[in-house]
């Protein structure tokens, strides 16, 4: 019991002084940018949090009218059951993230403290910040509900759930991370939360397809009756597994039942310490047996041949520029993180598209040959599009991290580094978006002027749409980060898909007016349907160079190095 | 080979360098010391092009490096003090990418990264990954980049950090060399006895202005104290104090 209070009093600690580093970085940074963001954030959530309370407040009185046979108890279970697929996720990577990435933990356990009661703590702090998020997601509905039913403990009841519920699965993840992490090698820790995100994501996607009623030819039907049909899945809603636990505890608190509510809760406070506590130990014993693998230096697979071969320079490219290049390539080619952002929107587009393109074909060829067909036969070019180019091109500028003296110290101008950087992204995505393209309008058989010509300017597109993202990136560059996901500034996320819309729209728009028009004034349409794609092209080459110029302005300015 | 005319750097209101005037000719080997903030980091990234001066003027090798940096560059070797490199690109990689980024023909580029390589005796590590480098590796590693090109100045940000004896010695001599060669050897440190052993030249800078400028001799003058070692030289210009650190860490135990 001792050893539990000192393992909460250190998670406690350490949750106080993760808030502290919070505040510090946000309001007190007295840093103009971060504070508008802060407040940005705070209203863009009171915004969000108000509309659910207004659709739980209609759904309420609703249900004073509509009777619905439902069996809350059930369907509480089930969607505890899914929560815990994500608490599985999240601690997983946050485990893997706390023993392989981050020093931090190092520094905790060489403070006069047992190892159980730091990792111990650790795990408490995870369960703090699952009540936040639980709170920031049903906060406002659970307080409508509170006060539409009179019945205040309604929150109190579920807060104390969303601390409860995540413990046996955060416990669990834990030990078997530090168990599995004594077989990954040093230096890997990256790589293979990385590949788990992927195969996680790719997971959930596929099963969603396979199992989704919305995506069957049926559709939702019928689930649309008064008594919707909830399935049975015995460890979810059984009577002897925590999410039936945890189910049956909800609606026992939504319903007033105070006393059965009461009796699950405490058979889920009961688990949740007993688990904690020999989890605590437990993990304890797993670390000091030693979690990391020693493994020798890594070295560039293949022989001196290879490394030979390396060593030349693109043709028709500028060494400079095609030392660049070549170096991002490796970078990106030899980082699992940096790679699946490569992989992902291939695989994801092919997930999306290839299941389904039987019955996408036959819907875009039912509207015969001629623009409309070729254009929306570009569709799937354009998604993968966004999701490469922002991918890609967004980090380029960020990829050199805190490296970047190198190439500032070196004799070249900022302009030069830019022209590599859309090199080294904007042709491969090139040639896969203008490969996707042809593919679909060879499928769609939209007539060969009107493919040929789509086709061009999906190539075109692919070109301008990386290099705008690449001078968006690059004004929002970030250099402090190595790891891929944090380089990537929010706002030129949200400006980078702002460029993509506006090129993609403007070009839609303007391969509709040319059909209107041709139709309307009796124009040739061919010669319509060019010069909108000429426009198209134009215009999107001009954002372009205007976004590099803009980007290269700021990055004289900015001393990064 | 390298002057700066009234340089200043300032971060808001903060002067991190203050009107630095220095003269530095071809073939010297001149110590730049400061206690830690004193502002020696910030003028080597002004020279070397990083940073941008606030005010004032600073010509390396006949160039200005405000309105002709990239001349400038092409003729300054730099080794940061913290040298961040590519960790997933090899040793060899690596010094054919700086190789490239100063436009150096492939044959006589491969050709000094195998001389390099083989000096720092890092050939049999050639092929592996920066990040499996020690800190002392990388600094070779860095050391061999910033000579690649054969520049005419070279910059080092406390060069001998992370080094073992031996490689400090080699360093040591490699500068030595250089200077023997003609070139220019600028370096920050806070070891006194290698800069006392060293340099031609030193220059003491505190608080972001230059204190003192000199030979060994010269500054020993300036100082007022002809048999004094640099280490009391230097506590003597920066106004630092020798504490009574025993009486500190008793009051500590209490």
């Amino acid at each position: 019991m001792r050893n539990l209070g000192r393992s909460v009093s250190f998670g406690l600690f350490l949750w106080r002084t993760q808030l502290i580093m919070f505040l510090n970085q946000t309001v007190r940074s007295r840093k103009p940018g971060r504070l508008i963001a802060v407040l940005g954030g705070g209203l863009v959530l009171l915004i969000l949090w108000g509309w659910e309370g207004f659709v739980t407040a209609l759904a309420l009185q609703a249900s004073h009218h509509v009777r619905f046979d439902l069996d809350v108890a059930r369907l509480f279970s089930l969607g505890f059951f899914a929560y815990t697929g994500v608490l599985v996720f999240s601690s997983l990577v946050f485990s893997l993230n706390a023993l392989l990435l981050n020093p931090d933990l190092d520094l905790l356990l060489v403070s006069p403290q047992p190892v159980e009661a730091v990792l111990a703590g650790r795990m408490v702090v995870q369960f703090l910040r699952l009540l936040v998020l639980s709170l920031l997601f049903t906060f406002p509905a659970l307080l409508v509900i509170s006060v539409g039913s009179h019945n205040p403990g309604i929150l109190v009841g579920f807060a104390t759930l969303f601390v409860l519920y995540p413990v046996w699965p955060v416990v669990i993840i834990s030990l078997a991370t530090l168990f599995l992490v004594r077989f990954i090698p040093a230096g890997r820790g990256k790589e293979i939360v990385t590949v788990l995100s992927l195969v996680l994501a790719l997971g959930i996607n596929l099963l969603n397809f396979l199992f989704n009623p919305a995506l069957r030819p049926g559709g939702l039907r019928g689930r649309r009756g008064a008594s919707p049909n909830l399935p049975d899945v015995p460890f979810a809603t059984g009577p002897f597994t925590p999410p039936g636990w945890a189910g049956r505890s909800a609606a026992a608190i939504l319903a007033g039942h105070w006393l059965p509510a009461a009796g699950w809760l405490l058979l889920l406070l009961t688990v949740s310490l007993a688990l904690f506590a020999v989890g605590s130990r437990l993990s304890g014993r797993l670390y000091l047996a030693g979690w990391i693998a020693a493994v020798p230096p890594r070295r560039h697979p293949g022989g001196a041949a290879l490394a030979r071969r390396h060593g030349r320079a693109i043709p028709l490219l500028d060494p400079v520029v095609s030392a660049i290049v070549i170096k991002d390539w490796r970078m990106r080619t030899r980082d699992i993180a940096q790679l699946a952002r490569f992989a992902m929107p291939v695989i994801f587009l092919f997930v999306l598209f290839g299941f389904r393109s039987t019955r996408l074909l036959d819907s875009v060829r039912s509207l015969g040959g001629g623009p409309v067909a070729a254009t929306l036969a570009l569709l799937p070019s354009w998604v993968l599009l966004l999701s490469l180019s922002s991918a890609l091109g967004l980090t380029a500028v960020s990829l050199e991290g805190r490296s970047i003296w190198i190439y500032n110290a070196s004799p070249n101008t900022v302009l030069r580094m830019l022209q590599a950087k859309c090199w080294s992204v904007a042709l491969p995505t090139a040639l896969a978006v203008s490969i996707a393209a042809a593919i679909t309008e060879s499928l769609v058989h939209p007539g060969w002027l009107w493919a040929v010509t789509a086709t061009g300017l999906a190539l075109v597109q692919a070109l301008a749409v990386t290099s705008l993202m690449v001078g968006i990136g690059a004004f929002f560059a970030r250099f402090d980060w190595t790891d891929v996901r944090r380089m990537l500034h929010p706002l030129a996320g949200l400006l980078g898909i702002i460029g993509f819309l506006a090129v993609v729209g403007a070009s839609a728009l303007l391969m509709a007016i040319a059909v209107a028009l041709s139709s309307a004034a009796n124009l040739p349409l061919p010669a319509t349907w060019l010069a909108a794609i000429v426009l198209s092209a134009g215009g999107a080459i001009v954002a372009a160079t205007f976004g590099l110029l803009l980007s290269a302005a700021r990055l004289r300015r900015l001393e990064p190095g | 080979m390298l002057s700066t005319r009234l340089l200043t750097k300032r971060y808001g209101s903060l002067t991190a360098v203050e009107d630095l005037d220095l003269e530095v000719s071809s073939g010297e080997l001149f110590g730049f010391l400061g206690p830690n903030g004193a502002g020696k980091t910030t003028t080597i990234k002004m020279l070397v092009g990083l940073l941008r001066p606030s005010s004032g003027s600073a010509r390396v090798a006949g160039f200005d490096i405000l309105a002709d940096p990239e001349q400038a560059k092409a003729r300054i070797g730099y080794v940061p003090d913290s040298a961040t490199l590519y960790d997933k690109l090899s040793a060899r990689e690596f010094l054919e990418f700086s190789g490239d980024l100063y436009h150096l023909p492939r044959a006589l580029r491969n050709r000094r990264i195998d001389a390099l390589l083989n000096l720092f005796g890092l050939a049999d590590r050639e092929r592996d990954f920066l990040s499996g480098f020690s800190r002392g590796m990388r600094q070779k590693v860095s050391l061999a980049a910033a000579l690649l090109h054969d520049p005419q100045v070279l910059f080092l940000d406390e060069p001998t950090v992370g080094l073992d004896p031996q490689s400090a010695r080699q360093m040591k001599d490699i500068l030595e060399d250089l200077c023997r060669e003609g070139k220019t050897v600028f370096f920050s440190t806070h070891i006194l006895e290698i800069a006392e052993r060293m340099c031609t030249r030193l220059a003491i800078i505190n608080r972001g202005r230059l204190v003192a400028v000199g030979t060994l001799e010269e500054l020993r003058r300036q100082a007022g104290a002809e048999s004094q070692s640099l280490e009391q030289i230097f506590l003597e210009l920066t106004g630092s104090k020798e504490e009574d650190v025993g009486a500190v860490l008793r009051g500590l135990e209490g």
